[in-house]
C-alpha cells in the first residue's frame, strides 16, 4: 500500500515557526504554476514544429504530417493552458497580468534600472512593469496567432473574415512569422532575468511558496 | 470585353482554349460583341456595337473586363474610347457598362486583384474592379494569366446555370476551390520531407520558394497548354499568381515570405528581419549579462534572493524506502 507522505506539513510547519529570515507566502498557486509549465512547454512545441514547418531544416528529414500534427496539437494544448489561466484569473480577481498605467508610469525607471542608470528597481505589484508589459503582450500576440492559425487550418472555410481582414494568406504567415519571432525574442530575456534577478521567484514557479515579506494591497 | 491596365495576356490565354475552339466560341457558342483584340471593326464603328449592346440589351450582356483599375489622375492614365470629342477613361466605362450587365467577370489578376500593375509602388494606384462596382458582386477569374478553361467555363456556367458557387475572393469554388499544395502530385515528397534544394529538382520545391500552399486553384488537375504540362512538372515553384497581392505577397518567388517595403523604395528580406532581432536580442542579453557581473549585480541579486536560513534542513531516511520526516534533532545541529 502506498503510504502517505509526511515530508511536506512538518517542512512547512518549521517555515512557518521563524526558522528562516522574512515570511514564506504563497506567490504562485497550483494553477499559475501548472499553467506557467504547460503553457511553456507547448509553446515551445509550436514555435520549434512552426520553424521547422516555415523552413525545412537541411539536417533534419522528417515526416511534414506528423510535424504538422505536433503544431497542431502543441496549439490546442497552448489554448487550454490559456483558459485555463484566464479562468483561474477571473475566479481569484487576479489582476496581475494586466498592465495598469502605474506600471506605464514606472516603466522608464525601470528601465534605467536595467541600464545601470538606477541602483534599484522601482516598487513593483507582483509583476514589475516590463512584465506585465511583455506578458500581457504574449497573452495578446498569442491569441491574434491562435485565430490566424485557425483561419489557415480550415483552409478559407470558416473564418473568412479573418482572411479578408489581414490581405490573404500569404499576410497572415507573416504576421505569425513575426509574432513567433517575437516570441523568440523576449523569452531568452524572461528566461535571463528570472534567473538573475530574483532566484526566489523562480522557485515560487516550481513550489508555489516564496520567502519575501507579503505584497502590498494595492 | 474591356481592357484597361492589361497586357492582354489574358486574352492570349483564352485564345489557346482547346476543346471548344476559340472559334468554336465565337460561331457557335457566344454573342462575342465586343473585344480589342478580336474586332475586325476598328475606331467608332468597333465602339458602337458596345454602346449598342449597352443601351440595348440592358441586363441582358456580360461585361468581362481585363486589366486594372487605374485611378491615378482621375483615371486619365487610362483611356479607353474616344466618346463625343471627349477621351473616356477606364473606370469610367468600366462602371458605365458593368452597372447595367447582368453578370461582371473580373479575368486575370489585374481585373480581379490589381496583379503585376498595383505592384510596389503603385504609382497608377491600380486596384481590382470590385473596387469601382461596389454595388455590383464582381467574379473573379484570377491568374496571371487566367487558364482558359476558368473563364469559358465561368462563362458557361453563367449562361447556362447562373452565378456558380464563390469562394471567400469572389472566384468561381469549382476551379478556385483547393490549395495546389493539396493537390499537387510532388505532395508525398513534402509529407516524407524531402526537398528539392535547387530549382529543377524532382523533389518538393516548397524550400526552393514554392507558393502551392498558399494558392488556390486547379492547376495540378487540369494542368496548361492543352493539360500538357504546369509549372511544378516543369520543376519551377508555383508563384502564387492567382491569390490578392500577386506578385508583392509571392516575391521573392525562391523564399517563402514577401519581401518588407521600407520607405524609399527598398525592400528587406523576412528572414533577414527575424535574424536581425534575434542577433539584436543575443547581444543585448550577454551584453547585460556581463555588464551585470562586472558591476556586481548578478551577484548582490543572487545573494538577496538567496537568505541563507537560521539552520538547514536535514533529512534522514526512516524506516521504509522512500519515506522520509524531518530529524528531530534538526535544531540541535
Amino acid at each position: 500500500m502506498k503510504k502517505k507522505n509526511n515530508l511536506r506539513k512538518p517542512f512547512f510547519e518549521e517555515l512557518q515557526q521563524g526558522n528562516v529570515e522574512g515570511e514564506i507566502i504563497l506567490f504562485q498557486p497550483l494553477w499559475v504554476r501548472i499553467f506557467h509549465w504547460g503553457f511553456a512547454l507547448s509553446l515551445t512545441g509550436i514555435l520549434l514544429s512552426g520553424l521547422e514547418l516555415h523552413k525545412p531544416a537541411k539536417f533534419f528529414a522528417v515526416s511534414y504530417g506528423d510535424m504538422f500534427k505536433i503544431h497542431v496539437i502543441s496549439s490546442w494544448f497552448a489554448l487550454g493552458f490559456v483558459a485555463l489561466r484566464c479562468a483561474d484569473a477571473i475566479l481569484r480577481r487576479d489582476q496581475s497580468l494586466i498592465p495598469k498605467l502605474r506600471d506605464l508610469k514606472l516603466f522608464p525607471k525601470l528601465l534605467a534600472y536595467y541600464l545601470f542608470l538606477r541602483t534599484a528597481p522601482p516598487p513593483n505589484r507582483k509583476y514589475n512593469g516590463g512584465q506585465s508589459l511583455v506578458y500581457s503582450s504574449w497573452l495578446l500576440l498569442f491569441l491574434i496567432a491562435s485565430l490566424l492559425g485557425l483561419s489557415s487550418y480550415w483552409q478559407g472555410e470558416h473564418l473568412i473574415w479573418v482572411w479578408r481582414l489581414v490581405g490573404g494568406f500569404q499576410r497572415l504567415r507573416w504576421i505569425k512569422f513575426m509574432i513567433t519571432i517575437y516570441f523568440l525574442a523576449t523569452i531568452p530575456l524572461h528566461i535571463y532575468l528570472s534567473m538573475t534577478e530574483n532566484l526566489s521567484h523562480l522557485q515560487a514557479m516550481v513550489s508555489g511558496y516564496e520567502r519575501k515579506p507579503p505584497p502590498k494591497k494595492s | 470585353m474591356i481592357e484597361t491596365g492589361t497586357c492582354t495576356g489574358d486574352s492570349i490565354s483564352f485564345d489557346n482554349i482547346w476543346t471548344p475552339t476559340f472559334s468554336d466560341i465565337l460561331s457557335n457558342i457566344l454573342d462575342w460583341r465586343y473585344d480589342w483584340s478580336m474586332n475586325q471593326a476598328q475606331g467608332s464603328a468597333a465602339y458602337q456595337v458596345l454602346l449598342d449592346t449597352y443601351s440595348k440589351l440592358p441586363n441582358e450582356y456580360i461585361l468581362i473586363v481585363q486589366g486594372s483599375m487605374i485611378h491615378s489622375d482621375s483615371g486619365h492614365y487610362d483611356h479607353v474610347a474616344y466618346e463625343q470629342g471627349k477621351l473616356i477613361t477606364g473606370i469610367d466605362l468600366v462602371r458605365r457598362i458593368g452597372l447595367k450587365a447582368k453578370y461582371v467577370v473580373a479575368i486575370g489578376s489585374c481585373a480581379a486583384f490589381g496583379g503585376p500593375v498595383a505592384g510596389y509602388p503603385n504609382p497608377t494606384r491600380s486596384t481590382g474592379v470590385q473596387d469601382v462596382l461596389p454595388e455590383r458582386r464582381v467574379i473573379n477569374v484570377s491568374g496571371c494569366p487566367a487558364h482558359p478553361d476558368w473563364i469559358m467555363g465561368t462563362l458557361l456556367h453563367l449562361a447556362l446555370y447562373g452565378e456558380p458557387e464563390l469562394e471567400k475572393y469572389g472566384r468561381p469554388k469549382m476551379f478556385y476551390g483547393e490549395t495546389i499544395h493539396n493537390r499537387c502530385p510532388r505532395r508525398y515528397y513534402y509529407d516524407q520531407g524531402i526537398f528539392a534544394t535547387d530549382i529543377g529538382q524532382k523533389e518538393c520545391l516548397y524550400r526552393v520558394g514554392c507558393k502551392g500552399p498558399v494558392t488556390y486553384a486547379d492547376c495540378p488537375i487540369r494542368r496548361w497548354n492543352d493539360r500538357l504540362n504546369w509549372p511544378i512538372g516543369c520543376n519551377t515553384p508555383c508563384i502564387g499568381c492567382t491569390e490578392p497581392g500577386y506578385p508583392d505577397l509571392m516575391s521573392p518567388f525562391t523564399v517563402h515570405s514577401p519581401d518588407i517595403p521600407l520607405p524609399g523604395g527598398t525592400k528587406i528580406a523576412t528572414d533577414s528581419v527575424a535574424l536581425g532581432v534575434l542577433g539584436f536580442t543575443s547581444a543585448a542579453i550577454i551584453g547585460h549579462a556581463a555588464a551585470s557581473l562586472y558591476k556586481g549585480r548578478i551577484q548582490r541579486n543572487l545573494l538577496k534572493s538567496t537568505v541563507r536560513g537560521k539552520h538547514r534542513f536535514s533529512l534522514t531516511k526512516v524506516k521504509t524506502f522512500h519515506t522520509y520526516r524531518v530529524k528531530k534533532n534538526a535544531k540541535k545541529e
